[in-house]
């Protein structure tokens, strides 16, 4: 049979009715595309693509099970690496990962990793019916904080080891970025509530409305009998530019319009919770939060939605397959612009006008690429007297976070870099205060779910290990 | 051998304030009773249930009792537990103003006087932030009082003694700096005053001189007059109108004070936006230290959204995790004003929303 030389399409809805609904944009293989896109697999030796891949999944061994149509036994081979496979297999970067290293890559398109694996995550929930079968109990109790995906993956590591584990998680609902940040389009999260059910059935506990650093603080976690404690807080306070015109109404930070929609659940008409039907959005920044948070104005209502980026198309930091979807939608993108002020209403002879105080434009400031800076970027340069007003009505602050404060300043012992992030040992994830591990974006600052659930997978494995030697 | 002997205990009901401080001894059936335990007995001549505390614990027979057995009351049992995040008590201290003891042990744990909460009251329902208005760390309760003004403090004032709260997660924010005051004028505003409160009893408590000036809008909204009473050296009210105490705003009487020579190491202002505003700019001449509290719109109150951000001193600070108290001189009141209105319409039309709703309910 002669090989297919790309990827078997997703099949999505359409960019014209998606643009204006929540539901999920891609809708996920058949059986029979499933199976044909893992008879693309050359099955060759060197496996690259495990290595590319953050937990190390067995792929070959997956698409394998997936070609001898055994489901259910693919779904096995994941779950033994991978604590949230239906999530990973949606939002990770697969292209800069698994994908990038794939043999068949380097002629054709490479094998659809993700897309497989999604399909075999999806099969295992719509249709496996048995109990998951349970680890012997060793009675020691571990603490996660966070129910992120790095809290997630290493509470359900350390679950499977028979430990006892506890997840402490600040807001109302467990999932951390995976239900507050990432949009119901992108990441169902009845999907997110289905990986934390199944943690649930591996005996794993999830205390909600406990911030640790106020509620509870990690000493007295130990006092408590937990024997280790693995910090999974996630990426804090969101930054802003500091240019004039951010205290603006309809300035929003990125966090702040994701949470209202996601977690708040205001995309949905009956939603108490206020946000702005703004008409033009201008969203600031390129990653995969600037994508989300401008496909989720357009979804709110938006006429026009504008990506503001100091670099060029080729620079976006956000997934590929993510600023495709954000295109044929109609995401609007202003790149080489840098914002200088935001501006707002003002009416001078009546200070009780309503309008008052409202966004009503964004002043943008060309950029051309000058020279790569250390990270090997080209450092954008702008240029003088090319400013021009852009009429929006809300921007969208998408420019990352720096890490949150509440754990570093309640810990004695635990050390930080001087951005705030969590000082770590990379292979264990090790903290400077004993019994204490970190990992994601409270170590990193903003990054990808896949590299914190890489970090999650690496401090269960060493605290596991550090508690067996430390012995009862 | 405790087997042959009788278990008697001896209660305090901490949350009678008639009683408070006293135990009284009772006879328990059940010897498994522990130190700690809460427990339902009669108390008084009409042996009314009340809750207590079991402070002590001794096995004796009926020669040694502590107290003489025929008279002994019994222990009726032990108090039910109470679930997560329900409403203990409840109080309308006026017709907007409502407030309620909420249990929450491990938030009553660690609550401070000028730290806060977010709270849902169901599942559908928005995270609204309110100061913690006191705390009894025995019955594990956290007040709060909060006053009508949207459509989720609406629908929170329906809720009764029994019902529980869906989420409740504090405290949060730093508590208010006290140490090392001597003097200081409280001023208050309208509901601000239920969250200057406990600052205030805490000030008193260590000593420190308190005055306090409670402004509002006319005598039907007054609140905790009594509480501001007991733990004021000076209590000055104010109305609007005239209605009440003294005619006027509050920055009357706080210039009076500055000017007749008191001498505040600090002033400590909660209310209003615009109230705190002038506060801080009837202050400055005098050049006294004024601690602003800080109640912007919110959504997590862990520092992860930044809807709470203001500026202070030329800098983005975020009420939650920096906050909400603030050097009042710093902060840019303008600004907050602007913000705090942002969703002025909505807020409006949800509750005229649930206005309706509950005319149909009636």
């Amino acid at each position: 049979m002669a090989l297919q030389p790309k990827k078997h399409e997703m099949p999505v809805q359409e960019a014209k009715i998606r643009a204006r609904n929540f539901d999920e944009v891609a809708c996920g293989y058949s059986a029979e595309i499933a199976v044909a896109e893992a008879e693309r697999c050359l099955n060759c030796k060197n496996r690259p693509c495990v290595e590319g891949c953050p937990v190390n999944i067995s792929i070959p061994d997956f698409i394998t099970k997936v070609k001898e149509k055994d489901f259910e036994g693919a779904y096995k081979v994941v779950s033994e690496s991978s604590s949230l496979p239906a999530v990973c297999g949606r939002v990770c970067p697969q292209e800069t990962q698994c994908e990038s290293k794939c043999a068949l890559g380097i002629k054709f398109e490479p094998v659809g990793i993700g897309r497989l694996e999604r399909f075999v995550a999806d099969w295992h929930n719509a249709n496996f019916k048995g109990e998951p079968v349970l680890p012997k109990p060793n009675g020691r109790k571990v603490a996660v904080i966070g129910s992120g995906p790095s809290g997630l993956t290493c509470a359900g590591d350390l679950a499977k080891k028979g430990y006892k584990v506890t997840v402490f998680e600040a807001l109302h609902l467990a999932g951390g970025v995976l239900v507050y940040g990432i949009p119901e389009f992108r990441l169902p999260k009845s999907i997110v509530e289905k990986e934390v059910e199944t943690l649930k059935k591996y005996g794993v506990d999830v205390e909600t409305n406990v911030v640790i650093g106020k509620t509870l603080t990690v000493d007295e976690l130990f006092e408590d009998g937990y024997e280790a404690v693995f910090v999974g807080s996630g990426a804090g306070l969101p930054r802003f530019m500091g240019i004039a015109g951010e205290g603006l109404k309809g300035v929003y930070s990125a966090n702040e319009f994701l949470t209202r929609a996601n977690l708040m659940k205001a995309y949905k008409a009956s939603s108490q919770t206020p946000i702005m039907h703004a008409k033009n959005v201008a969203v600031v920044g390129g990653g995969n939060v600037a994508m989300d948070a401008a496909r989720t104005a357009l979804r709110l209502g938006a006429d026009n939605v504008y990506i503001v980026y100091r670099r060029s198309m080729a620079e976006l930091p956000a997934r590929k397959e993510e600023v495709e979807h954000a295109q044929e939608e109609g995401i609007k993108f202003e790149i080489l612009r840098n914002p200088v002020e935001i501006i707002g209403y003002n009416n001078p002879d009546d200070r009780r006008d309503p309008k008052n105080g409202f966004v009503t434009g964004i002043k943008l400031i060309k950029c051309e690429l000058g020279e790569p800076d250390e990270k090997g970027r080209r450092r954008p340069v702008e240029v003088a007297g090319s400013e021009y007003v852009l009429d929006v009505d809300c921007v969208i602050m998408a420019i990352g976070t720096s890490p949150n404060p509440l754990i570093k300043n309640t810990t004695a012992g635990l050390e930080v870099n001087r951005h705030g992030g969590i000082i770590v040992e990379e292979i264990t994830g090790k903290t400077s205060k004993e019994g204490v591990y970190a990992g994601g974006d409270a170590v990193t600052g903003a990054a990808t779910v896949i590299l914190a659930m890489g970090a999650g997978k690496t401090a269960a494995k060493a605290i596991d290990e550090y508690l067996s030697k430390k012995g009862k | 051998m405790t087997k042959d002997k009788m278990c008697f205990v001896s209660v305090e009901f901490e949350d009678d304030p008639n009683v408070k401080g006293y135990t009284y001894w009772y006879l328990c059936a059940f010897k498994d009773v522990k130190l700690g335990d809460k427990v339902r007995a009669p108390l008084g001549r009409h042996n009314r249930e009340q809750v207590g505390t079991v402070r002590k614990i001794v096995f004796a027979d009926e020669y040694n009792a502590p107290y003489p057995v025929q008279y002994i009351k019994n222990i009726r049992g032990l108090a039910e537990e109470k679930t997560m995040f329900e409403i203990v008590k409840k109080r309308k201290l006026n017709t907007t103003v409502t407030m309620m003891d909420i249990y929450a042990p491990l938030v009553a744990k660690k609550a401070q006087a000028g730290q806060f909460i977010i709270l849902r009251v169901d599942d559908e329902g928005e995270r609204i932030p309110l100061t913690v208005a006191g705390y009894d760390r025995a019955a594990g309760t956290v007040k709060i009082i909060f006053q009508i003004v949207g459509g989720t403090t609406m629908l929170l004032d329906t809720k009764n003694e029994g019902d529980r709260l869906c989420d409740f997660v504090g405290p949060l924010g730093c508590a208010t700096k006290t140490e090392g005051l001597k003097k200081v004028c409280i001023v208050g505003g309208g509901v601000g005053c239920a969250i200057a409160l406990p600052v205030a009893q805490k000030l008193h408590e260590q000593g420190c001189e308190v005055h306090s000036i409670i402004g509002f809008r006319n005598k039907d909204l007054l609140i905790l007059e009594d509480e501001f009473k007991a733990c004021s050296e000076k209590l000055t009210i104010m109305t609007d109108d005239g209605s009440y105490g003294k005619q006027g705003v509050v920055t009357a009487p706080l210039k009076d004070a500055i000017e007749s020579g008191e001498k505040f190491d600090e002033i400590i202002t909660i209310g209003p936006l615009i109230m705190m505003k002038f506060v801080v700019a009837t202050a400055k001449p005098y050049g006294v230290p004024v601690t602003v509290s800080m109640n912007p719109i919110m959504i997590d109150g862990t520092g992860m959204c930044g809807g709470c951000r203001l500026t202070v001193g030329g800098q983005t600070k975020f009420a939650c995790v920096d906050g909400p108290d603030f050097n009042g001189y710093e902060v840019d009141f303008d600004e907050a004003m602007a913000r705090s209105s942002a969703y002025a319409e909505f807020e409006k039309r949800e509750r005229d929303k649930h206005c309706n709703l509950l005319k149909e309910i009636k």
